[in-house]
């Protein structure tokens, strides 16, 4: 038996991975740093709700940045409230640059932290349930997804740079104060705020491990495989498509309060299309058939690109491409796969070998 | 009596061009009922029809008195009406228990197949089937490495998971061994106790075996239905369809 | 928001046109790749940022004309889309989603490369004097280089077909395209007829880039302007040329007319909702070839 799909291997693994996440605020006294490490969090929340969507439930999106940004510009338009007066100044100042004279009505539900971060969470998510439904109803599936979800975020973009009185268009919106919850506020720059997206990070990991484990997680798995032959058995394949789907853009969503919570800004720049392109190139290296995998993908790759800085950018984003393109030729299930491979060969090194995947696959092709 | 499926007076056009010509079936229930008939007759194709696959151009299908024509695959499904396909489709990342799992669709609401993480009743079921058809030493292999009879009957065993009313075998022995093809044919019988079964079929060996009624196909219309013998007798099948056949 | 009279209609659809032509200048080489190749390629932008790139080196380097710059674009572009299908995308035929994640890849790296050896500032095509006048015809203004895309569109779109429906070679694609079994039992060899083709729409996507680099800015980032648009004319429209054609001058129109009574951002995302609406209808497109069977 391969270790790498033993269960209990498994959530060991988890359970190191997040001794260590949780325990760097202990060690880290730059609280810049530590904030920095906080939106790594965030990054690996979009790492895992992408291994999810695309890893378990083979839906390509190429769009996550709808329900990130979407989720973003309410935690934003909250906190920016929460510093507003109903009676003395009740129009954000880059409103007033706009000549705008009233709140827009958009606006008012966010004069209450918490309808407003509700709404940051219910909005995308519920958007995902329309926007999935009609399309897995209408049975758009693979690449036409891919491209439809990718097309909807262009066309949200466009429209949140268009409002700019409404959105401040390019500029985005700069909460001035960090984001207060009954009363304390919550310093981005302190460990508090880390645990807190340290702790999100770990609950919905655990949940989406536990759902992959579900019958929910096997179904989804089959439907990846031939979404038909599931329907013949009875279930509505739309129905799961459009929930893996929506469950992934909550965890964006989430992903999206957080880091406005960390950074204190948004902008069209979080919709983004080469941003969420990045979040599957994330996936698809560190694998995007396990959540961990895709997780550290995440880490390396932001690691890696903030540690070479802006002046190397372009030299690492062209050898991050090619590698892409090596990962999704020779090694579709990514670094993951690579030590599944590793691991495999050590259990089965004394037994006589028995044919790989992979090697099933290239045996296939050839005939 | 009335039958379990009734199929009355089927069109289906591809594009203007007709490939079912007024198909009518009655299917009993507990019968073994096989559909022969040259390749191209439509024999898919109606299958096709009766499980939402593809709608009819004019026609219906009744099931257990209910018309269900047009409903959607899944509608279909749930009422109780198992397939398994021409090619065989099992899911090849899956394990052969993962295959019969996903297939076991007592419950298929998705929100709440979050929650189940395996049930008794389902195990016991699984465990069941999988030694009728000779796979419990292969449930933890990947499907895509069984071999062509394992395949097959995984696809059967699947359905049988199902737990349908009626099952529809589109050539269930096709590049089967002589052995394979009497164990599956045993099986057949076996099932008839409490199944309704329509098999779709061209080794008239296999059919002679296990059927109670068999119609032919040809040309989208019915060609002859009766016994294996009345068949077999039959003119005007042997110049269209028996005569061709090496069997 | 105004009311649209006649004249401001009539306007807007002949501003539409051109807009119609563009998008189908971006599109016929995505059109014809995804129809007979199967693949959805994601650096299709890229191959036209390549085109007028290219524009711009035989011109200011080599003093070509600009007009024949068309023409050698398209021989460039269609020679690096040769080797990245030879080197790459031929191994990943029948895995759709990951020759999409491939040529995004390659997306990647032809934009980042061209960034380090051209740098990050704008570069400009000059064109013939007479191309950059305007023609007033009544009410109607148009520059004289929108006329010259939609004669250059006109010109493929005729090509194409020309190609396709007319020779030896279009018969080969076709057959390949409906049976690939089939066509290789007469002899017709599938992954020539496919690398041809990627190399055929990659330069086609170089012709269309030569003219764009008159329209906007030469930029390492200028074909993603151009992708989403050109992949929502081919879904529209199926697949199929005459698809395509059809789907982007509707939308184009559609665009136009939109944008005359809001502005061209909400009239995009207005086109976009429509276009949604209409895969829900009609998931295959407008002119879909026949599905496969299992
Ligand atoms: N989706 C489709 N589009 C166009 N033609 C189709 C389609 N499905 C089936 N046909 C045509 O309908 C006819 C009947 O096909 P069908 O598969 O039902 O035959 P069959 O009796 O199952 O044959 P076989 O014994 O070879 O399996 C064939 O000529 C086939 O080409
Ligand atoms: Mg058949």
């Amino acid at each position: 038996m391969n270790l790498y799909h033993n269960k209990l291997a498994q959530w060991a693994a988890y359970g190191v991975f997040f001794a260590i996440i949780a325990a760097v605020p202990l060690f880290v006294s730059d609280s810049f740093l530590l904030n920095q490490l906080g939106t790594y969090g965030v990054y690996g929340l979009l790492a895992l709700s992408i291994s999810l969507c695309w890893g378990f439930g083979g839906i390509l999106n190429l769009g996550q940045g709808i329900a990130f940004g979407l989720a973003a510009y309410g935690m934003a338009m909250t906190m920016q409230m929460q510093t507003q007066d109903p009676e003395s100044n009740p129009i954000p100042p880059f409103m007033l640059n706009n000549s705008l004279e009233q709140l827009p009505a958009l606006w008012e539900p966010f004069w209450s932290t918490g309808l407003g971060i509700t709404l940051a969470l219910v909005v995308p998510t519920l958007f995902y349930v329309i926007f999935g439904n009609l399309m897995f109803r209408a049975r758009v599936s693979g690449p036409f997804f891919a491209i439809m979800s990718l097309a909807m975020l262009s066309a949200l973009f466009t429209i949140i740079l268009d409002m700019q009185p409404y959105t401040n268009g390019a500029n985005g919106i700069t909460p001035p104060q960090p984001l207060t919850i009954l009363g304390t506020p919550l310093d981005p720059y302190g460990p508090a705020t880390y645990w807190l997206v340290c702790g999100l990070l770990i609950a919905l990991t655990v949940g989406a491990k536990l759902l992959t484990q579900s019958k929910f997680g096997l179904l989804v798995q089959a439907v990846r495989g031939d979404a038909e032959r599931v329907r013949f058995l009875g279930y509505n394949v739309a129905a799961y498509e459009t929930a893996i789907y929506a469950l992934s853009g909550f965890i964006a969503a989430v992903a999206g309060c957080c880091w406005v919570i960390l950074v204190q800004y948004v902008s069209p720049a979080q919709l983004d299309v080469s941003f969420s392109v990045t979040m599957v190139i994330w996936a698809g290296i560190g694998g995007r058939l396990s959540l961990l995998g895709s997780m550290l993908g995440a880490f390396i790759i932001q690691g890696g690109q903030s540690y070479l800085g802006d002046a190397l950018l372009s030299t690492w984003l062209l050898g991050l491409g090619a590698f892409f393109i090596i990962v999704v030729r020779f090694l579709p299930k990514g670094l993951a796969g690579l030590l599944e491979m590793g691991l495999g060969a050590l259990s089965s090194g004394r037994r006589p070998k028995q044919l790989e995947p992979a090697d099933r696959a290239n045996a296939m092709a050839g005939e | 009596m009335a039958g379990l499926l009734e199929i009355k007076d089927l069109h289906k056009s591809f594009d203007g061009t007709p490939v079912i010509n007024g198909f009518s079936l009655e299917v009993t229930e507990m019968t073994v009922c096989c559909v022969v008939g040259p390749n191209g007759a439509g024999k898919t194709t109606t299958m096709d029809l009766i499980t939402g696959r593809q709608k009819p151009t004019s026609g219906t299908i009744h099931f257990a008195e209910e018309d269900i024509t047009g409903l959607g695959e899944h509608e279909i499904a749930r009422r109780g009406i198992g397939r398994k396909f021409q090619v065989p489709a099992v899911f090849r990342e899956l394990s052969v228990r993962q295959n019969l799992e996903v297939a076991y669709s007592k419950q298929t609401n998705a929100l709440k197949n979050m929650f189940v993480f395996g049930d008794a009743a389902m195990k016991r079921k699984l465990d069941e089937i999988a030694a009728l058809a000779n796979l419990t030493e292969r449930l933890e292999v990947e499907a895509g490495t069984l071999s062509h009879g394992e395949t097959q009957w995984l696809e059967i065993s699947m359905v049988l998971m199902q737990n349908p009313r009626v099952l529809l075998l589109d050539e269930p022995v096709a590049g089967l061994t002589e052995g394979e093809i009497m164990k599956t044919a045993r099986l057949i019988k076996q099932l008839k106790e409490t199944n309704t079964l329509i098999v779709v079929e061209h080794d008239m060996g296999f059919v002679r075996e296990i059927a109670d009624v068999v119609t032919v196909m040809h040309m989208g219309t019915l060609l002859a239905q009766g016994t294996i013998g009345e068949i077999e007798a039959n003119d005007r099948v042997r110049e269209v369809y028996l005569g061709s056949e090496e069997h | 928001m105004g009311s649209l009279d006649l004249n401001s209609l009539i306007n807007a659809l002949v501003l539409g046109l051109s807009i119609a032509s563009i998008w189908l200048l971006a599109a016929i080489g995505l059109t014809i790749i995804y129809g007979v190749v199967g693949v959805i390629n994601m650096a299709h932008g890229e191959f036209i940022m390549l085109g007028a790139y290219s524009s711009y080196l035989l011109q200011s380097y080599f003093g070509l004309p600009f007009l024949l710059c068309i023409p050698a674009s398209f021989v460039v572009v269609a020679a690096i889309g040769l080797v990245i299908e030879r080197g790459l995308i031929r191994y990943l035929y029948n895995r759709p989603l990951d020759t999409l994640l491939a040529t995004w890849g390659v997306s990647i790296v032809l934009m980042q490369a061209v960034r380090l050896i051209f740098g990050s500032d704008p570069k400009y095509l000059a064109v013939p004097a007479l191309f950059s006048s305007n023609l007033q015809i009544g009410f109607i203004n148009l520059s004289v280089f929108r006329i010259v895309v939609m004669a250059v569109t006109a010109l493929v779109v005729a090509g194409t077909w020309f190609l396709f429906y007319r020779t030896r070679f279009g018969m080969q694609v076709r057959a390949v395209t409906q049976n690939k079994e089939m066509a290789a039992s007469f002899g017709i060899n599938a992954s020539r007829v496919y690398m041809l083709t990627f190399a055929l729409g990659a330069g086609l996507a170089g012709v269309a880039g030569s003219l764009f680099g008159v329209l906007n800015i030469v930029l390492p980032t200028m074909g993603t302007a151009y992708v989403v648009q050109a992949f929502l004319v081919v879904v529209t429209g199926g697949g199929t040329l005459l698809g395509s054609v059809f789907a982007g001058g509707l939308t184009g129109e559609l665009q136009s007319i939109f944008a005359a009574v809001t502005n061209d951002t909400f009239a995009r995302f207005l086109l976009f909702l429509l276009i949604v609406v209409f895969l829900w209808f009609r998931p295959q497109g407008l002119f879909a070839p026949r599905s496969v069977r299992r």
